[in-house]
């Protein structure tokens, strides 16, 4: 209710209510010096008194909780803030770790794969190498085994001829001539080979 | 029993100091608000005990525990003595608030319980009680306790001259003997002094006959309204001729009253909260005057208060 409304019940009450008979005379609500200068006296003292009390057994504990618990609170938050800043710190720091560890996976991956491929392309390289050696080789005992057994049947179809050819001409054959017809059939043998 | 309590003639009887003891001289030796002030003082000296023993830091041995306020009274107390340390003083004394804290609060909670007595209808239980036991008390308007002690422009008055003593005593501690008496030259060229000399010599006193008048008018005012529309509420219902127009009287003066109570009762608080806060503003404005410009921005602060 406003100082107006207030006003206005006032006055309203006022008007309709019949003023009470005035039996006293109206008291003043300033009091002359007779009055309150006694009052005025206990005042100050009283609140000397109450004031110098309260200034040395209970202010200074109130002070104290006081600043003892902005104190804290202020502490707590302010460690609380710096373990917020280490954990992101430390946030930041394992992000970062974990991308490069994923980055350096990566790029081992890549390694290892190009490393494979590589020893892949060696390995085939090497096989394929050994393998041309292998048929190289194979093909050159072949060769061998070939003009062996070739010599070796020309050899005995030499000594078989000559055994055959001694029979119809009843006379033996030399080792010269053997040598000879062998030279002679070895040398057509190489003709028609090549 | 409503005569003697709410159908005096004169509201103000409800509102103003009662003598208890008087001498030959008529001068009062004891009065109704003597014994409130000593209520007061009781109060705050016991209560200020409790709620310092329950603010204090506790014992390592409690934990978090022990940075706790437990009980609710001295959660308040304490919530009210931090407001008015950190938001309401710190930003205009500064480094000054520790020391003088002490003194605001006290003359904080020293108006503000006697407001709150002022409050509590002590005087007509008196008068009903007396009324049965010594009708004569009643009749001289005599009482032991009751009232608003700060109704009384003595002891608003005594209680401004504390506050003027903290507040000069304050400004010469700041800025010295030399530095108070040059400031009451407000800077001014030498020409102007004539004026501005005599009108800040002027301020320093009016400063707390405004602070005591301030407080003796809202508290005067304030009860008399509540007397005025609790004697129509009474004579509405009790004492008109007519029912009909008596009752609706009655019944609007009790819900004003009502009202006007709860008006009060933040008044109360507010009027401690200003004298506090004024004192304040008077004691910054006694600084150095590298902090003038600040200082003067709470003038205006001061006026509307």
């Amino acid at each position: 209710m406003n100082r107006f409304a207030m006003m206005t019940v006032l006055f309203t009450n006022g008007l309709l209510v019949t003023a009470a008979t005035a039996a006293d005379k109206a008291a003043s609500p300033l009091a002359t010096p007779k009055e309150g200068f006694w009052t005025g006296v206990t005042a100050i003292v009283l609140f000397l008194i109450v004031f110098g009390l309260l200034s040395t057994m209970v202010w200074p504990k109130i002070v104290a909780g006081l600043d003892e618990r902005n104190e804290k609170i202020k502490g707590e938050i302010a460690a609380a803030e710096d373990a917020r800043h280490q954990a992101k710190v430390a946030l930041d720091e394992y992000e970062k770790n974990l991308a490069e560890a994923r980055a350096q996976a990566q790029q081992m991956l890549e390694e290892t794969k190009s490393q494979q491929n590589e020893l892949a392309a060696q390995l085939k390289a090497q096989a394929d190498a050994e393998l041309t050696e292998m048929r190289e080789k194979a093909k050159a005992d072949i060769d061998a085994a070939k003009k062996q057994a070739l010599n070796e049947l020309y050899s005995e179809s030499v000594n078989l001829a000559s055994v055959m050819a001694g029979k119809i001409l009843q006379r033996e054959v030399s080792v010269n001539d053997e040598q000879r017809l062998m030279d002679e059939s070895l040398a057509e043998l190489k003709t028609v080979n090549s | 029993m409503m005569s003697s309590v709410t159908l005096a003639a004169d509201p103000v009887q409800h509102v103003i100091n009662h003598a208890f003891v008087v001498n030959d001289d008529g001068v009062w030796l004891w009065s109704s608000a003597q014994t409130n002030m000593i209520i007061t003082a009781l109060i705050m000296l016991l209560g200020g005990l409790f709620v310092a023993k329950a603010v204090s830091t506790g014992q390592e041995s409690e934990g978090h525990a022990r940075w706790v306020t437990n009980n609710r009274f001295a959660h308040m107390i304490e919530v009210i003595c931090g407001y008015l340390r950190e938001n309401t003083v710190r930003p205009l004394l500064g480094e000054r608030t520790n020391a003088l804290m002490p003194f605001l609060w006290t003359i904080f909670f020293f108006i503000l319980i006697n407001n709150m007595l002022g409050l509590i209808p002590i005087l007509d239980l008196q008068n009903i009680i007396a009324g049965k036991i010594a009708p004569e008390m009643v009749a001289e308007h005599k009482a032991f306790i009751g009232g608003t002690a700060t109704q009384s422009i003595w002891v608003t008055g005594a209680l401004a001259i504390a506050s003027a003593i903290v507040i000069n005593g304050a400004g010469i501690k700041e800025l010295g003997l030399g530095g108070y008496i040059k400031h009451l030259t407000a800077e001014a060229p030498i020409f102007v002094w004539p004026i501005i000399i005599p009108i800040e010599i002027l301020g320093t006193f009016i400063k707390p006959i405004a602070l005591a008048i301030r407080l003796f008018a809202n508290m005067t005012a304030g009860h008399i309204l509540v007397a005025v529309l609790l004697g129509f509420a009474a004579q509405g219902f009790f004492k008109s001729d007519n029912p009909l127009l008596g009752f609706p009287v009655g019944v609007v003066s009790s819900l004003g009253v009502i009202a006007i109570y709860f008006l009060e009762i933040f008044v109360g608080f507010l009027q401690a909260f200003v004298f506090m806060f004024l004192t304040t503003v008077f004691i910054s404005l006694l600084a150095h005057h590298g902090d003038h410009d600040h200082d003067h921005a709470h003038e205006g602060a001061a006026a509307h208060a």
